[in-house]
């Protein structure tokens, strides 16, 4: 348990840092939603699995929609 | 003429100010008085209103505050907190099964409506913004999304209203149920051309379930004397028609919140209905 808890927040570490430093605007809003999935992962594991279920919905799935539409709004490079 | 309302605007805007200025400074000038005092060594715990809603039962709590007196936190760990069982209990005060859903659609209800509304106040100004901008952002849709969309958006929405219909029941409830409904109807934004003509009721389905909302709260103002009391049995704990007025508050917070965010993305996609 503790080994998977370090393990993703090992990986929501990465994902943070390659969506602050991408080029892409892109695959940064993809390695937000990764991020996103990690913490609601995070949240489950800690016995609070309603804010799980609402974190997976909204964080990876609706808010990743909307950056992508302000992308496409704006420009994909930086 | 339109120095004189604005003469007009400016006095009652003037008005208004005073009448708050006045509540602010007789609230701060009442005798504050002493207070609930309570003893830090030996506290009388019957006093506070915590105690309530840790046993979640009030009717029995009166008993168990006699019998355990203030030695709740000495042995805190010898004592159960509530001897709820699931599928067996009958008529609890909450009856849902799921305790984050007791807190707050029954005793924090009111709370949820005003953050329901101002969900709704948000989707308004992005209405009122976007609305104009009809231009087209997508290229054509290719035949992976197009099939996926068709095959998964029955499978994403029978998800989201399980999420929904069980909230008293499991984890999750109206605001995650009609957000998976809501990522339905952005997947199939995506894969069909012209999606967004066919989305056409979303506004009326947000109202009425708003209405349906504000309407059970306001039958219980009527029949029991406070607003959004439950006050409908509350059944067997743990079935599927049970805890009164929560399961059927949560449902249309699910139906509401799904509308308002389908409407929500399509008018972010650009443009609503033309």
């Amino acid at each position: 348990m503790i080994v998977l808890i370090y393990l993703s927040a090992i990986v929501m570490i990465i994902s943070a840092l390659y969506a602050v430093y991408a080029k892409d605007l892109l695959v940064s809003v993809v390695a937000l939603g990764i991020n996103s999935l990690i913490v609601s992962v995070l949240f489950f594991l800690m016995h609070a699995p309603d804010v799980a279920i609402t974190e997976a919905a909204i964080g990876a799935g609706l808010s990743t929609a909307i950056f992508v539409f302000a992308i496409k709004h704006t420009e994909r490079k930086e | 003429m339109k120095n004189t309302q604005g003469m007009v605007n400016a006095f009652f805007a003037f008005l208004l100010v005073v009448i708050l200025g006045i509540f602010f400074f007789n609230a701060i000038n009442q005798p504050l008085g002493n207070g609930l005092v309570l003893n830090k060594d030996n506290p009388d715990l019957s006093k506070r209103v915590s105690i309530h809603y840790i046993l979640k039962n009030v009717h029995n709590a009166e008993d168990y505050l006699a019998q355990h007196k203030s030695s709740y936190f000495r042995n805190r760990d010898k004592v159960k907190s509530s001897n709820l069982e699931f599928g067996k209990t009958k008529n609890a005060e909450s009856g849902s099964a799921n305790e984050v859903t007791s807190i707050v659609v029954n005793y924090r209800g009111f709370d949820t409506l005003g953050e329901v509304t101002v969900l709704f106040i948000s989707i308004l100004g992005l209405g009122m913004l976007l609305h104009e901008n009809k231009k087209k952002y997508w290229a054509k849709p290719s035949l992976i999304v197009r099939t996926g969309a068709n095959f998964l958006f029955p499978f994403i929405v029978l998800f989201g209203v399980y999420v929904f219909v069980h909230g008293h029941l499991t984890p999750g409830g109206g605001f995650p149920g009609g957000t998976i409904i809501a990522s339905a109807a952005l997947l199939l934004i995506l894969g069909l051309k012209d999606f967004k003509n066919k989305l056409t009721m979303t506004k009326i389905i947000e109202s009425l379930a708003g209405l349906t909302f504000a309407g059970l709260g306001l039958v219980g103002l009527f029949t029991n004397g406070s607003f959004l009391t439950n006050f409908l049995p509350s059944g067997t704990m743990g079935l599927l028609v049970s805890s009164g007025i929560t399961a059927l508050i949560y449902i249309a917070v699910g139906i509401k919140v799904a509308a308002e965010l389908s409407s929500g993305i399509m008018e972010m996609n650009g443009g609503g209905e033309e």
